[in-house]
């Protein structure tokens, strides 16, 4: 009796082993991630998946080679010896900008720069440098010196902005060569060359049949390929002010863009000023706390954040309900949210 | 004892109750897991890529990242209720410390100007986000 007790208890506690060792996965494929804050002024996060770090590695090693050349490439700040790039297209040389051999990626980021261009109507315009170095300036100076913190003169700004002629950036295909033709205009491509690389990234990554990654280069989130498992990922969308995510996004080869008020500013007089210039006013842009736009392609969705916030709710919406499968999310300054019609396709049940 | 297809009655409600009991254990046994899941939970902070140090959020704490080559650099990072926040900083900046607490895997907060990381360290939940943009 009591051995067969035993048995019987044996045999109930392998069937429980047998059901739960049959929810265990099969193939073990480890999560790993890795950053930089060395490229675009910002922090670069990559996410993946892999059988050991050693792979995870060389994939990320690359992957931020990779962005450390466009961050070269696209800079307007820095000059790199022996590289022409978008610094040294800014230079004046006696009185005049030069016309400039550069390289390819170069080249295809301002048409780029240019289709984003007609796309917005105008709001992201890369040739708006002279405004632009104006603000990043004086919020230079007033982030080192609180104190003595000030804004951009509005005359200076006006005539900054008699400046910003995009048709003056003339790009000759077959030479690779750009020129400025207004003395006085400057490129900033703060609106495109972030999104633009980290599409230009993920593309080669999906040529060579990388799966399971996820990029974000400062609010750019470009997923490669869901993960291994054959779940999704899972994109928060940061509410500044709470501890809650305005929206939990599941993407797997999609890109999410997101331009706050609250990623880049500084104080003047006790009042914040943020990054994302009107070019109509030549001031922050108001009326919204965050814009993000879901789309296939980083570039395009960093240009659209970007005109998003600009434009008033009504034209951004008839904008985006204009386009095929790109989606936005809009949240005034009061925190009111509005969604595009099929935002919420992509939000996790 | 009736026995029918070999198996008495008796037989029958033991194996039942021997069932309804392991269940029991294994939910007890899945409480407390779940309960003490969150005693491995830390933050990491990361200087320039370097690990500065690795603190249990379970524990509540002021801890001065001071960083650059005389020290004078400060990030005051506090842990508090499970959750890690900046209170201070001593970055021209001041994006780390306006950020909100953070306490989900992946939630990090970010001082560019003086390269520090402070990322949550947890088990996956249903709340934790893969990535924040």
């Amino acid at each position: 009796m009591k051995k067969q007790f035993y048995r019987r208890m044996a045999a109930i506690l392998l069937l429980l082993g047998l059901g739960l060792s049959a929810c265990a996965p099969q193939e073990q494929k480890n999560r790993y991630s890795a950053y930089s804050m060395d490229y675009f002024d910002t922090v670069i996060t990559v996410v993946g998946y892999e059988e050991t770090k050693e792979d995870f590695d060389a994939v990320a090693d690359e992957i931020l080679a990779q962005f450390a050349e466009y961050h070269r490439l696209y800079s307007i700040y820095h000059r790199f010896e022996g590289l022409e790039n978008l610094c040294t297209v800014n230079e004046l040389v006696d009185g005049a900008h030069r016309t400039v051999t550069v390289d390819q990626r170069i080249i295809d980021l301002l048409l780029y720069a240019k289709e984003m261009y007609t796309l917005t109507d105008g709001v992201v315009n890369v040739a708006m440098g002279s405004v632009l170095s104006l603000w990043h300036n004086y919020r230079t100076l007033g982030k080192d010196d609180p104190a003595n913190a000030a804004l951009p003169p509005p005359e200076r700004l006006r005539a900054a902005a008699e400046h910003t002629d995009i048709d003056n950036m003339i790009i000759d295909e077959e030479q690779r060569t750009v020129t400025l033709t207004d003395p006085l205009m400057l490129l900033d491509v703060g609106a495109v060359a972030k999104g633009y690389a980290v599409e230009r990234v993920a593309r080669d990554l999906e040529a060579r049949g990388v799966t399971g990654y996820v990029l974000n280069v400062g609010g750019n989130v470009r997923a490669i390929g869901g993960k291994p498992d054959g779940q999704q990922w899972t994109v928060g969308i940061e509410d500044p002010e709470r501890e809650d995510y305005f929206a939990y996004l599941q993407l797997s080869r999609e890109a999410v863009v997101t331009s706050g008020s609250y990623q880049r500013y500084y104080y003047v007089d006790g009042k914040a000023y943020h990054h994302i210039i009107h070019p109509d006013t030549q001031m922050p842009a108001e009326g919204f706390l965050s814009v993000s736009v879901i789309c296939a392609d980083s570039g395009m969705g960093d240009a659209l954040s970007t005109a998003l916030f600009c434009l008033p709710l009504e034209d951004g919406l008839a904008l985006i309900e204009s386009m095929p499968e790109v989606e936005a999310m809009w949240i005034t300054e009061d925190r009111v949210k509005t969604v595009s019609s099929g935002w919420n396709s992509y939000v996790k049940p | 004892m009736k026995e029918r297809n070999g198996i008495s009655k008796v037989h029958l409600r033991n194996d039942v109750v021997m069932i309804i009991l392991l269940l029991v254990l294994a939910g007890a046994g899945a409480l407390y897991l779940f309960a003490f899941r969150g005693s491995g939970d830390t933050v990491n902070v990361t200087v320039d890529g370097e690990l500065y140090g690795v603190y249990a959020l379970s524990e509540p704490r002021v801890e001065e990242i001071r960083t650059g080559e005389d020290g004078s650099r400060l990030n005051r990072l506090v842990i508090r209720d499970g959750k890690a926040y900046v209170e201070s900083a001593s970055c021209p900046d001041g994006i780390c410390a306006a950020h909100r607490p953070v306490f989900r895997r992946g939630e990090s907060i970010v001082c560019l100007p003086h390269r520090v990381v402070i990322t949550v360290v947890t088990e996956q939940r249903a709340d934790s986000p893969d990535i924040v943009a």
